[in-house]
C-alpha cells in the first residue's frame, strides 16, 4: 500500500508540474482530469475493492450535477457549498436505495440492473422539460470563495482547487479502505460465503458501499457541473460509466491510485486523439482491447510487477 | 380506442413483430451468455453489419433475398475471426474484461461501418419481396411485417428442434447445464462453443438483413438496439431459447402498448420491467439452470 | 493537430482596390465527425470547403487557414474542444455546430470570450432568442421557422384536423409547438400528438396505427435522417397515405437521403429553407460544384448551410480587411444571395433572414424530384426575448 501512496503522490507532483507550466486549456484539461479522477477513484471502491462493477456509475454522478444545478439555481437557490453538499447526500440516499435493491443480484445480473436504472435515470432527465430536456440546463454558477481571497472563476485556480479535491477524495477513500468496513468490503469480494457464513449481513454491507461510492460520484457530479457551468443527460448515458470503466482498467482496478491515472490517460487521449483522426474510436476502442488482453491490472500493476522483477 | 378490436389486432402485430426482430437478435446472445458465461455488448454491431452487408449484397446481386442467405453466413465469418483473436481468450476472464473489450469492440466496429460505407444512412429502394399492403378485415397491413413475424416464429422452431433432437442440441444442453461436467463426459466443449458463437454471429446478421428493408441501414445503427436486447436477455433468463422468446414477447408488448396507451412512461416502462422481473426472479422469467 | 492553408492570396489584379492592410484569419470548424450525427458533420463540412473555394477570390490579400475537431454528440468534449480552439489555437471565428445541446453548451463561453460563432445548423429557438448573443449569428434556420409557415398554408388547402409526430427532444417539440399555434389560429385542430423516443428501436409502426385511429385529416411531423427514412417507409408500408396525408419540416425528406425512400417520398408535403430543384445560376453553381468535388453526390440543405456559412465569415473579412473588430461586425451585416436564394442576417436577433419553400415530392422513372408549391419570401422570427 506505501508503494501505492508513493505513486499517488508523484501523480500529485505531475499534475501540480503540469499546472505551473499551464495556459489556459491547459487547466481546463486539468480540472477534467481532476473530475473524472474521483469518479473513477469512487468507482474503483465498488467494482475493485467490493467487485461490483456497475454500468449506471455515471447515471450518479450526472445525478449529482443536476440536484447541485437545481438545489443552486433559481428553482431552489440554496447556496453554493449547501448546493454541493445536498447534492453529495442526495446522490448518496437515491444510491442507497437504488444499491437496497441491486445488490440481491451478483456479476452479470449486476451489471445488467445497474445499467437498467442508470437508463432510466438518463431517459428521466433527457425528458424532463422543467430541466431543460436534452437541451440541457446552462448558466451554472460555481462556488465563490472570493471571501478568502480565491477566485474560482479563474480557471487556474478552479482546476487547483479540484485537485485538492481529488486528493481529500483520495484520502478519505484510502481511510475508508483501512477501516474494518473496508476490510469486510474486500473480503465480500475474495469470499461472500464464508463472510454470510459468520452471519454477516452481506446485502446491508454491499448497499452501503454502493450508497458511499454513489455519494462521491455525486460529488463529483456537483463540481463538474461549476467547471464546465452546463450540464446535459448526456452525462448520465450507460457508455459515459463505459468510459470511466476504461479509466480503471487502464490504471489498474483496485489500487485506487490507478484509476486517477487511468482518468489523466484517457482523457489526454480523447482530447488529442480526435484532433488527429475522425477514427479516433477505433483506436481508442484497439488499445482498450490491447489493455486488457495484455492481462496486467493496468498501468500500476504493471509498474509493480516490474519493480518486482527486478528485486526478485 | 380500447374496445375498437381493431387497435388491439393492429397493434398486437406491430408488437409481435417487434418481439420477433427482439428475439432474433437476442437467442444467438442468451445461449452465448448461458453456456460460455460471455457478455457480448458488441452484438449489436453484428446486427448493424448485417444490416449493412445485406445492404450491399442486395445491391450488388439485385435481390434481398441474396441479403437473407449470405449477410449471416458474412457476419458469422466475421465472428469468428473474432472469436479466435479475442472471445478465446477471455472465456474464463470473468464479466469485467469481457464488458470492456466488448465495448472497445463497438467502437473498432462502428468506425470500421463509417469507413467502409460511409455516415450517410441506406436502404435499397426496389424489389424487395412482401413490400405491399394485405388487408386483415378492413385494415390494411404491411405484409413484410408479417413477413419479420414468420421468421421470428422459424427461427424459434428450427432452434428448439436443434436443441432437443440433435446432437449438438445435447451437447448445448449439457454443456448450459454444467460445462465441466460435460467436458469429462467427453462433449468437445471447445467445438460446441465455436458453433454455438458462430449460429449466435449468423442470426445477428440475419436480424439485421431483416430489418434493413423495413428501416434503413446506417453505421453505428446497432448501438440504440443493444440495451433492449440486453433487457429481453436478462429478462427471459440467461441461456434459455424459451426465456428470449418469452422476454421478446414481454419487451415488444411492453414497447408497444406503452407508447399507445401510456406515452408519457414508454420512456422508462422497459427499465421498470426489467428492474421488476429482476427484483421477483433474480435469475430472469424462465432460467436455462434451475 | 491538424492544420490546412487552405487558401492563400489571391488574385493580384484585386489588390488595388483593396486596402492594404491585410490578416490570416483562423476558422475552427466544430462539427460531428462520429457519432449519431456524423453524416451531418460531413454535408457541412463538404459544403464549408466548397463556399471557401468558390467565394475565396473575395478576400483580396486576406487569407483563411482551418482547424477542425470533432464534438461528437457531446456537450461536455465540444466545450474543451471549443476552448482549445480560442485559447490555445487562438481562432478568429468559430463555424459548425449541428446539436442544439452542443451550442446550449458553448454559448456562455463564446459570449464571454468574445469569439464569434457562426452556426450551421442547430435550430434551437432559445440561441437567437433569449440566449442570443451579440457574437452567435446563424445561418442554418430556427427549429420554429421551418414548421410555422405550414400552418396557414395547410388551412387554406382545406385541412381541418392534423395530428403531430415528432422525435421526444426539445428540436422535435419546437417544431410541432410552432406549427401548432400558426395552425390553430388560421382555423384547424389538432386531434392528438405523439412523440416516440429519439433513440431506441425506431418501430414507427405502433404511432402511425394510432395517428390513422385519430381520424386526422393531415399528419405532421418532423423526423431526420435514419429515423426519416424508416418513418417514411413504414408510413408508405402501413397504407396510410390514402386516408392521412404526410406533411413534414423538410428533413423528412431531405436531399441527403430521399433518393433512398424512393416511391415511398411521393406527395410528400414539406417545408424547408432550401430544395435542391430551386432554379436560380447560384444554387446550380452551388450543385455542380458539390457534385463535381463528392463523387456526383447532390448537395443537402446541411451542406447549403456550411456553403454559406463559408460565404458569411467570406464577405465579412472582405469588408473588414485586416481589421478584425470590424469583421466582428461585419459578420451580421452580410447579405447575398446564395444557393437557396436571397439570405441576411436580423440585426435584432443574428438569426438568418431567408425563404420558406413548401413543396411536393414527385416520384417519376426511379427518381425523387422536389416540386415548389409556395414560396414564403423572408421568413423573419419575432425577437423571442432576445436583447443584444
Amino acid at each position: 500500500m506505501t508503494f501505492r501512496h508513493l505513486l499517488a503522490a508523484a501523480l500529485l507532483a505531475v499534475l501540480l508540474v503540469w499546472h505551473s507550466q499551464s495556459e489556459y486549456y491547459g487547466f481546463e484539461l486539468l480540472a477534467e482530469v481532476a473530475v473524472f479522477a474521483i469518479l473513477a477513484m469512487s468507482l474503483d471502491l465498488l467494482a475493485g475493492y467490493g467487485g461490483m462493477v456497475s454500468l449506471g456509475h455515471a447515471a450518479l454522478f450526472g445525478l449529482g450535477a443536476y440536484l447541485y444545478s437545481w438545489l443552486g439555481g433559481p428553482m431552489v437557490g440554496l447556496t453554493a457549498p449547501m448546493a454541493m453538499l445536498g447534492a453529495t447526500l442526495g446522490t448518496g440516499a437515491v444510491a442507497l436505495a437504488v444499491g437496497a435493491v441491486a445488490v440481491r443480484v451478483e456479476g452479470i445480473f449486476f451489471i445488467m440492473i445497474t445499467l437498467g436504472f442508470g437508463q432510466m435515470g438518463y431517459e428521466f432527465f433527457f425528458q424532463n422539460k422543467a430541466l431543460g430536456g436534452d437541451d440541457g440546463l446552462y448558466g451554472i454558477r460555481r462556488l465563490d470563495l472570493s471571501s478568502v481571497g480565491i477566485d474560482l472563476s479563474d480557471p487556474g485556480s478552479f482546476a487547483l482547487a479540484v485537485i485538492l479535491c481529488a486528493v481529500v477524495v483520495y484520502l478519505l477513500l484510502a481511510w475508508v479502505l483501512a477501516t474494518p468496513f473496508g476490510t469486510v468490503l474486500k473480503g465480500l469480494h475474495a469470499n461472500p460465503n464464508r463472510l454470510r457464513a459468520l452471519g454477516l449481513r452481506v446485502h446491508a454491507y454491499r448497499a452501503a458501499a454502493f450508497a458511499f461510492a454513489g455519494a462521491v460520484a455525486g460529488f463529483a457530479g456537483s463540481i463538474s457541473a461549476q467547471h464546465t457551468q452546463f450540464i446535459a443527460p448526456h452525462l448520465l448515458n450507460w457508455t459515459t460509466s463505459g468510459e470511466v470503466l476504461i479509466m480503471l482498467i487502464l490504471g489498474g482496478l483496485g489500487t485506487l491510485v490507478g484509476p486517477a491515472v487511468g482518468a489523466v490517460v484517457l482523457v489526454l487521449l480523447r482530447h488529442e486523439l480526435s484532433s488527429v483522426t475522425d477514427y479516433w474510436g477505433a483506436v481508442m476502442g484497439g488499445f482498450l482491447i490491447l489493455v486488457v488482453l495484455s492481462r496486467q491490472n493496468g498501468l500500476v500493476g504493471l509498474t509493480e510487477r516490474l519493480l518486482h522483477r527486478r528485486r526478485g | 380506442m380500447l374496445t375498437d378490436p381493431s387497435f388491439w389486432l393492429v397493434q398486437g402485430l406491430n408488437s409481435l413483430q417487434l418481439a420477433m426482430l427482439l428475439f432474433l437478435l437476442s437467442v444467438g446472445l442468451t445461449v452465448i451468455f448461458g453456456l460460455m458465461n460471455f457478455v457480448n455488448l458488441a452484438h449489436g454491431s453484428l446486427y448493424a453489419l448485417g444490416a449493412l452487408i445485406g445492404y450491399s449484397i442486395a445491391e450488388a446481386l439485385g435481390s434481398v433475398w441474396w441479403a437473407y442467405a449470405l449477410a449471416p453466413v458474412a457476419v458469422a465469418a466475421v465472428g469468428a475471426v473474432l472469436y479466435i483473436t479475442l472471445i478465446e481468450r477471455l472465456r474464463s476472464a470473468g464479466p469485467l474484461p469481457q464488458v470492456l473489450v466488448t465495448f472497445g469492440l463497438i467502437f473498432v466496429l462502428m468506425d470500421a461501418q463509417r469507413y467502409l460505407w460511409g455516415t450517410d444512412a441506406l436502404g435499397v429502394t426496389g424489389n424487395v419481396p412482401f413490400s405491399g399492403t394485405i388487408h386483415i378485415g378492413v385494415e390494411p397491413y404491411p405484409a413484410y411485417r408479417l413477413f419479420i413475424i414468420a421468421v421470428g416464429f422459424a427461427v424459434f422452431g428450427g432452434l428448439y428442434l436443434l436443441l432437443n433432437r440433435t446432437r449438438l442440441g445435447a451437447e448445448v444442453r449439457a454443456g448450459v447445464d454444467d460445462a465441466e461436467t460435460a467436458a469429462a463426459l467427453g462433449v468437445n466443449v471447445e467445438r460446441t462453443f465455436f458453433l454455438v458463437f458462430l449460429l449466435g454471429c449468423a442470426l445477428a446478421g440475419l436480424a439485421g438483413a431483416v430489418a434493413m428493408p423495413a428501416f434503413s441501414a446506417e453505421a453505428g445503427m446497432g448501438v440504440g438496439i443493444l440495451v433492449p436486447t440486453l433487457v429481453v436477455v436478462v429478462i427471459g433468463g440467461l441461456g434459455s431459447l424459451s426465456g428470449a422468446f418469452v422476454g421478446s414477447l414481454v419487451i415488444g408488448a411492453t414497447l408497444t402498448f406503452g407508447t399507445a396507451l401510456f406515452p408519457d412512461f414508454a420512456g422508462v416502462a422497459m427499465y421498470a420491467a426489467l428492474i421488476a422481473v429482476l427484483l421477483f426472479r433474480p435469475h430472469g422469467l424462465l432460467p436455462a439452470r434451475g | 493537430m491538424m492544420k490546412r492553408t487552405v487558401l492563400a492570396a489571391a488574385a493580384a489584379a484585386m489588390l488595388a482596390a483593396l486596402p492594404a492592410k491585410a490578416a490570416d484569419y483562423k476558422v475552427g470548424i466544430l462539427l460531428p465527425f462520429s457519432g449519431v450525427y456524423a453524416g451531418l458533420g460531413a454535408h457541412i463540412e463538404n459544403g464549408f470547403m466548397l463556399g471557401l473555394k468558390d467565394f475565396g477570390g473575395e478576400l483580396g490579400n486576406n487569407t483563411v487557414s482551418v482547424v477542425r475537431d470533432d464534438t461528437e454528440a457531446d456537450p461536455g468534449a465540444s466545450l474543451a474542444k471549443a476552448k482549445k480552439m480560442v485559447l490555445s489555437d487562438k481562432v478568429d471565428v468559430l463555424t459548425g455546430i449541428v446539436s442544439s445541446a452542443v451550442l446550449g453548451a458553448l454559448r456562455d463561453f463564446v459570449h464571454s470570450s468574445k469569439t464569434p460563432l457562426v452556426v450551421s445548423n442547430a435550430g434551437n429557438d432559445d440561441a437567437t432568442g433569449e440566449r442570443c448573443s451579440p457574437y452567435i449569428t446563424r445561418v442554418s434556420f430556427s427549429n420554429s421557422s421551418i414548421t410555422r409557415v405550414m400552418g396557414p398554408w395547410m388551412a387554406k388547402q382545406g385541412i381541418k384536423t392534423a395530428y403531430l409526430m415528432a422525435p421526444d427532444y426539445a428540436a422535435g417539440h419546437q417544431m410541432m409547438d410552432a406549427f401548432r399555434a400558426t395552425f390553430e389560429a388560421a382555423g384547424g385542430k389538432i386531434v392528438g400528438e405523439a412523440y416516440p423516443p429519439l433513440q431506441g428501436t425506431k418501430d414507427y409502426g405502433p404511432y402511425i396505427s394510432q395517428a390513422k385511429a385519430s381520424g386526422a385529416q393531415a399528419l405532421m411531423t418532423f423526423f431526420a435522417g435514419g429515423a426519416a427514412i424508416s418513418f417514411v417507409k413504414q408510413y408508405k408500408e402501413f397504407g396510410a397515405a390514402k386516408d392521412l396525408s404526410l406533411y413534414g419540416a423538410g428533413f423528412l425528406t431531405s436531399a441527403a437521403y430521399v433518393h433512398v425512400q424512393g416511391e415511398a417520398a411521393d406527395g410528400i408535403i414539406a417545408s424547408l429553407h432550401y430544395v435542391p430543384t430551386i432554379d436560380t445560376p447560384e444554387n446550380k453553381r452551388f450543385q455542380d460544384g458539390y457534385k463535381a468535388a463528392y463523387e456526383g453526390k447532390l448537395g443537402s440543405e446541411f451542406a447549403v448551410a456550411g456553403y454559406d456559412a463559408a460565404h458569411v465569415i467570406v464577405k465579412a473579412i472582405a469588408a473588414a480587411g485586416g481589421d478584425k473588430a470590424k469583421f466582428k461586425d461585419e459578420l451580421n451585416k452580410v447579405s447575398f444571395n446564395g444557393p437557396r436564394g436571397p439570405l441576411r442576417i436580423d440585426p435584432a436577433t443574428h438569426n438568418v433572414i431567408q425563404n420558406m419553400y413548401i413543396f411536393r415530392n414527385e416520384f417519376a422513372d426511379g427518381k425523387v424530384t422536389q416540386k415548389v408549391l409556395a414560396t414564403i419570401e423572408g421568413v423573419q422570427d419575432p425577437v423571442n426575448g432576445c436583447k443584444m
